[in-house]
């Protein structure tokens, strides 16, 4: 493999792990807090296309973010009002809202842009770190990348820190664990679990705006393919704890990026078994071969006082 | 979800109605009925007319012999995956696999019927790639399950892993020739496989009718609906699901192989879903492609979701979703509306029914 190949596999391996780390961090709480939001998938989608929308018709990916972000953050209210007041099955609630955002964004895709648009999307442009993005192989591969790539990294540490030594992060943990002790202890545990929903749909909503106006400039119909079913088992991957699951969001980011790896060295591998390599490892991955962490004990728990 | 009946049938209430219907009869039906309208409403939002739309969506459902046969068949293959579905689910499983065990099914179906079973006789080549395709969303199934009862991982997520690894499996099975594809005539042809002998398709139930596409895949799902129908609610089979799906630790006291109940009722579930995706080959497509299962699992699993548990359910629900996805076809190719309303009726509905589980629930109890 020559230098440039490495830099470029590093690169889009990043850059294909980027949207799943997002997510992943925003579902990562929202599951210590005790909700697991299988709508991960939808909520990405949504945000693709609002972001992908807004940017288009405002010629600002800046406000198309945000449009994506808020666009995520209704579905992800929508996620909290049905598994936590209505105490719905966290699992079909969040299957429905998945068949709802792939008929939604392909329908209004459809009447907004026409069947087989090929208008591209104003998108942000690559950042070069001065002096960083010199350096050999590491350079072109982690320095040249989107802002919003940048913000993703720092997103993960912003996770770990609130996780690990804010008040917020203690309660989420709590409220995940026992919401029957976490509620004596004074804690508001639908408020908590409210606030994990809505923060898994920011960062949902970030990583959905990131596959449309920072990576491909472009919207399709069911683009996310699977990557919120990702970042859920990255999650899960990761033993529930942040760092690991950053772990695990780059092996899958990197299992995709592969695909386009393989034709570039002439290696003879059949493009479904790269497909389905993230798949793979992440099922010997929650089977327990890879090391195992606890699930918070209280996860897809409804809680409802005094029952 | 015990006993829903005693509420309003003992004549314990103030009012008496002359019809007493269930919630849970009540809250699908009004979930279904605003869901379908909200779609209406989206379609009078885009430029076609919405009397076309409905005119076209109405003749692709139940136009002619021909389109009503093949709702029927769509329902087939629905109504398989949902009994599956509610299989898995009196044991307080959820089986979100479908679309993985149909494709599964489908291509051990298509590799049975290509490769060997060609010029059994009596039946046989019909019958053995039905029963490969059934053994193989059995495994697929029964792998989740195993999962379930030896590794604690959430079936939820492990069928949802092994559906996206059965997808790519089925196209590495129809791109590479060594596998199932057909030899190729020029390079653009798409990958699918050869069509499958002429004695592996299933027996059509109305020979002497050409314009009749139904197959006697609809006397098997009939049969298979009063099976699980009496299996669920009759036998000690069904009652000990039940009680392993209410509580697992108790059950095993009580001496059941709960572990091994969960691999089997996943396994049940999986080979429905498996034998939905050989009928779907054998009955009506003849061939392989890589997309074949195209949503008929996640459809199946809204069925099983809608019926509540009841096999009758299911049959109503494969009904509706399988002349629903005609018509929403027709709609598309005739007024150019966008099959993805249908889509967005469907969530409606799924979050509408998960919603309301807990006023259903509170009736019950």
């Amino acid at each position: 493999m020559s230098e440039d190949q490495l830099a470029v596999f590093l690169g889009s391996g990043l850059r294909l792990a980027m949207p799943i780390i997002l997510a992943g961090m925003g579902e990562l709480v929202s599951q210590r807090a005790g909700v697991l939001n299988l709508s991960l998938d939808g909520m990405m989608l949504t945000a693709a296309f609002a972001a992908a929308w807004a940017s288009w018709v405002t010629g600002s990916p800046v406000i198309g973010v945000l449009v994506g972000v808020m666009a995520c953050l209704i579905v992800a209210f929508f996620q909290a009002i049905l598994s936590v007041t209505l105490r719905a099955n966290q699992l079909v609630v969040g299957i429905g809202f998945n068949i709802l955002a792939l008929g939604a964004t392909t329908f209004l895709y459809r009447e907004i842009f026409g069947p087989l648009s090929r208008d591209t999307i104003p998108g942000f442009a690559k950042l070069h770190i001065p002096g960083l993005s010199e350096i050999p192989v590491i350079g072109p591969a982690l320095f040249q990348q989107t802002g919003l790539a940048y913000i993703g990294l720092i997103m993960v540490v912003v996770t770990w820190a609130m996780l690990k030594y804010t008040s917020f992060g203690l309660a989420v943990r709590a409220v995940g664990e026992d919401p029957r002790a976490a509620d004596k202890a004074g804690i508001n545990v639908k408020l908590i679990r409210y606030l994990g929903v809505l923060y898994a749909g920011t960062l949902a909503g970030l990583g959905g705006a990131f596959m449309s106006i920072a990576d491909s400039n472009t919207f399709t119909e069911g683009m996310t393919r699977g990557a919120g079913y990702l970042a859920i088992t990255a999650v899960i991957f990761g033993g529930w704890a942040p760092w690991k699951t950053l772990g695990a969001c780059l092996l899958f980011g990197f299992a995709t990026a592969l695909q386009f790896l393989a034709p570039a060295m002439n290696l003879n591998i059949p493009v479904a078994s790269l497909l389905m390599l993230p798949y793979v490892l992440a099922l010997f991955a929650i089977a327990g071969f890879v090391g195992k962490g606890r699930q918070p004990s209280g996860l897809t728990l409804a809680f409802e006082r005094g029952r | 979800m015990t006993n829903k009946s005693a509420l309003w049938s003992e004549g314990n209430t103030p009012f008496s109605f002359k019809f007493h219907l269930p919630m849970k009869v009540i809250v699908p039906v009004l979930a279904t009925v605003v869901a379908l309208l909200l779609g209406v409403a989206l379609i009078a939002c885009t430029d076609s007319s919405v009397s076309e739309a409905i005119e076209a969506f109405w003749d692709g459902m139940v136009g002619s012999e021909y389109n009503i046969g093949a709702s029927i068949n769509r329902s087939i293959s629905l109504g398989l995956v949902g009994l599956g579905f509610i299989f898995a689910n009196r044991a307080n499983l959820t089986n979100v696999g479908g679309e993985g065990q149909i494709a599964i099914g489908g291509m051990l179906a298509t590799a049975m019927a290509l490769h060997g079973a060609g010029n059994l006789p009596f039946g046989l080549a019909f019958i053995l790639p039905m029963l490969a395709g059934t053994l193989g969303g059995a495994l697929w199934g029964g792998l989740a399950g195993a999962l379930k009862s030896w590794r604690g991982i959430n079936e939820v997520i492990s069928t949802l892993l092994l559906t996206f690894i059965a997808l790519p499996l089925v196209y590495w099975s129809v791109e590479s020739v060594h596998l199932l594809r057909k030899p190729m005539t020029q390079v653009s042809a798409l990958p699918e496989s050869m069509i499958i002998p002429d004695a592996t398709k299933l027996p059509m139930l109305f020979p002497s009718n050409p314009m009749s596409p139904l197959h006697i895949g609809l006397i098997l799902a009939v049969i298979a609906v009063i099976a699980v129908g009496i299996v669920l609610s009759r036998t000690p089979f069904g009652l000990k699901l039940r009680a392993v799906g209410l509580n697992q630790m108790a059950s095993r006291r009580a001496g059941m192989r709960s572990g091994f109940l969960v691999v089997l009722a996943m396994a049940i579930a999986g080979g429905f879903g498996g034998l939905a995706g050989a009928i779907m080959i054998q009955g009506q497509q003849y061939y392989l492609t890589s997309d074949f299962s195209s949503g008929y699992g996640f459809d199946g699993l809204v069925v099983g979701l809608l019926s509540r548990g009841s096999a009758w359910g299911v049959v109503v629900g494969a009904l509706l979703f399988g002349f629903l996805r005609s018509g929403s076809i027709a709609m598309e190719i005739m007024a150019h509306v966008p099959a993805a309303v249908v889509l967005i009726s469907q969530g409606l509905i799924v979050i509408a029914i998960a919603g309301s589980a807990i006023f259903m629930d509170r009736k019950a109890s």
